[in-house]
């Protein structure tokens, strides 16, 4: 009961400062110029001018798959950054701002109180998401070339467990620490070193979450099954309750800055 | 109505090696107001922290008994408001104590309903529908009482609830809070002897994160107060001679001398006053005034934050 | 050279690009104007919302909105 009142306010507070607007537009508008600009990269660069006489370009036109994959790529480092800053102070904000101690003070539940807020954040990303790829996927079949809807599907849910991953990373550490830089450049950090990580040992990160975009990236380039793909998604998931345990612990902990 | 409501007992809070709050032990009673009186860093704050269950403290027990017997969870009997109370400046004055209402356990329509009451009550009722982020500090100080109160709750806590606020939103509060102790018990923090004696009738001297002095106003102002004479003489120099000399009489226990003015403490006023006006006629001073009385609130609650 | 891009330039799908583009600094404009305070002085984010783009537009929401939180 609490937890709707919660919810409500949280939705409420995203519409008034026009977070459902912007932030699924920025995210389509992501998806969308991917496409455009590999489609007019030959002109683009042929307007660029400065080639030596008598030299042509020959890119080899990507594949649709491949586009899509590296509208992933736009996501995994402008799209990422957009969501830990949009909502790094989720909870710290208001410890900081002192409205906590309000809230707090009357008989609230700190699960619910923490669920609405992670709830919310996990429904703006899905929207926003689910809004760009959708985008991402019509321009590259109308501009480049067909994808394997099968694969575009499993891709995009991988791909959405890595972003609710990355919020959930971002609303415990708003509930750990107070300074807004702090939060984001710890949360940023991590996902990127576990992406990363992925990328250079994926021995023996077969499992990460942080192995989740590249899922991703190979379901869409070969057709064949992505190795450890349903591990990856069970301990991704495991991570993110245990994130989301630790930031209630620690709303119930720091309930006021003082 | 000398239930207690709130029973304190040993309360202790340390920050890392500091501590704040030294064992302090204190009760209040049902249907009382009792301020929480002391200068700047005494651990008032950290105390109503504590009491408001937003801050975990190191020690001690602090008890709410409800008919009796003591509460598990004692959020739903309180109500609460910091020092600076901050709203969602993005909500309505309305919105909030909808909010704050149904937060506190109150059904939708009986939220909307004590909403709208106390809205009146707190004298905002147009300024309800705009945004909080446009208020003054008076109106969010009222809007933060609502919010305390929307549940009928059985204490009432404030954390210096007066201290920033101009002299007319002062007296706004403090009116507001005169109705209010009529219908529920008030525990609040203070710097400010005279707001504590305007409203209060139980006081809780705290000093250096110790309990001072503590008991009903009355008591203290019998019980402390003593008799003083305050006198005042001519300019001349035998005047002033004088003066000086009548602090070592001995009816006189204390003196402070300042110019032509002298505040006695003596054992006995009206003994007192008659020996010191044979005494000026004696001498041939002429006193300019002499003023008999007790000694205040003020000099007391001095003495106990300098001592 | 315009026109040799003309010919190849598929309006239908560029235009809606374009069209979001100016809702987010619309929408941009809308809630500045509306702020009661903001990080900076308005009218320096006014210039960064028409001429940063998508990324102009952003940083207004993310830096310069105070009352977001």
């Amino acid at each position: 009961m609490q937890f709707r009142l919660f919810f409500r306010k949280e939705m409420l507070e995203m519409g008034r400062s026009y977070k459902w607007l912007w932030v699924p537009l920025v995210f389509l508008m992501l998806g969308v110029m991917q496409p455009i600009v590999t489609r007019f990269m030959p002109e683009i660069l042929k307007s660029a001018g400065n080639m030596p006489k008598g030299m042509t370009i020959s890119i080899e036109p990507p594949s649709g798959a491949e586009v899509l994959a590296q509208t992933l790529g736009q996501y995994s480092s402008v799209g990422l950054l957009i969501l830990v800053l949009s909502f790094m102070t989720i909870i710290s904000g208001e410890r900081q701002s002192g409205v906590s101690q309000m809230i707090f003070s009357k008989p609230v539940s700190y699960g619910s109180y923490t669920a609405a807020k992670w709830a919310s954040m996990l429904s703006l990303i899905t929207v926003s998401f689910a809004l760009g790829y959708a985008g991402a996927w019509y321009y590259t079949v109308q501009m480049i070339g067909s994808v394997d809807a099968g694969a575009a599907v499993k891709a995009g849910l991988f791909y959405l467990l890595w972003l609710w991953f990355a919020g959930s990373l971002t609303l415990f550490m708003s509930s750990l620490i107070n300074p807004a830089a702090g939060i984001a450049f710890v949360s940023l950090g991590a996902a990127l070193l576990l992406s990363m990580a992925s990328g250079w040992l994926p021995r023996y990160t077969a499992w990460s979450p942080g192995s989740l975009p590249q899922i991703s990236a190979e379901w869409l380039q070969s057709s064949g099954e992505a190795k450890g793909a349903a591990g990856a998604a069970v301990l991704c998931l495991v991570c993110m309750a245990i994130l989301f345990t630790g930031t209630i612990y620690q709303v119930k902990l720091k309930k006021s800055k003082i | 109505m000398t239930r207690p409501l709130l029973q304190v007992k040993g309360l202790t809070k340390r920050f890392k090696e500091r501590e704040v709050v030294k064992g302090i032990s204190f009760s209040v009673a049902e249907g009382s107001c009792a301020a929480l009186l002391g200068p700047n860093g005494a651990g008032k704050t950290t105390t109503i922290s504590m009491l408001a269950g937003l801050l975990q403290p190191s020690g001690g027990s602090i008890e709410l008994l409800v008919n009796g017997s003591p509460v598990p969870d004692r959020r739903p009997y309180i109500g609460y408001l910091p020092q600076t109370p901050v709203f969602y400046p993005w909500m309505t004055g309305k919105e909030f104590l909808l909010y704050a209402g149904e937060l506190a356990g109150l059904k939708s329509r009986e939220a909307a309903l004590e909403t709208a009451e106390w809205l009146e009550d707190v004298g905002l009722k147009d300024a309800g529908k705009r945004k909080i982020g446009g208020y003054s500090g008076g109106m969010k100080q009222r809007l933060g009482l609502a919010q305390a109160l929307i549940h009928r709750p059985k204490l009432l806590i404030l954390d210096e609830p007066v201290s920033a606020l101009d002299p007319s939103g002062r007296k706004d509060v403090l009116s507001l809070l005169q109705r209010i102790r009529q219908e529920t018990t008030v525990l609040f923090s203070t710097h400010v002897l005279h707001d504590a004696e305007e409203i209060c009738d139980e006081i809780l001297m705290i000093r250096e994160g110790e309990i001072a002095l503590a008991g009903s106003l009355d008591h203290i102002r019998r019980t402390y107060s003593e008799p003083v004479i305050r006198l005042e003489v001519g300019g001349d120099e035998a005047s002033r001679a004088w003066l000086a000399a009548v602090g070592s009489k001995d009816f006189v226990s204390q003196a402070e001398t300042s110019g032509g003015r002298a505040k006695l403490t003596v054992t006995d006023v009206e003994l007192a006053s008659l020996a010191l006006m044979a005494d000026a006629v004696a001498h041939r001073v002429m006193i300019r005034s002499l003023e008999a009385g007790q000694s205040t609130l003020e000099d007391l609650f001095l003495k106990v934050v300098q001592s | 050279m315009m026109d040799t891009m003309n010919t190849s330039i598929p309006w239908g799908l560029i235009a809606p690009l374009i069209v979001l583009q100016l809702i987010l600094a619309v929408v941009g404009l809308i809630s500045l104007y509306k702020a009661e305070a903001t990080r900076g002085p308005k009218w320096l984010w006014v210039i960064i919302i028409l001429c940063g783009n998508i990324l102009g537009s952003v940083a207004y929401f993310i830096i310069g909105r105070k009352d977001a939180s």
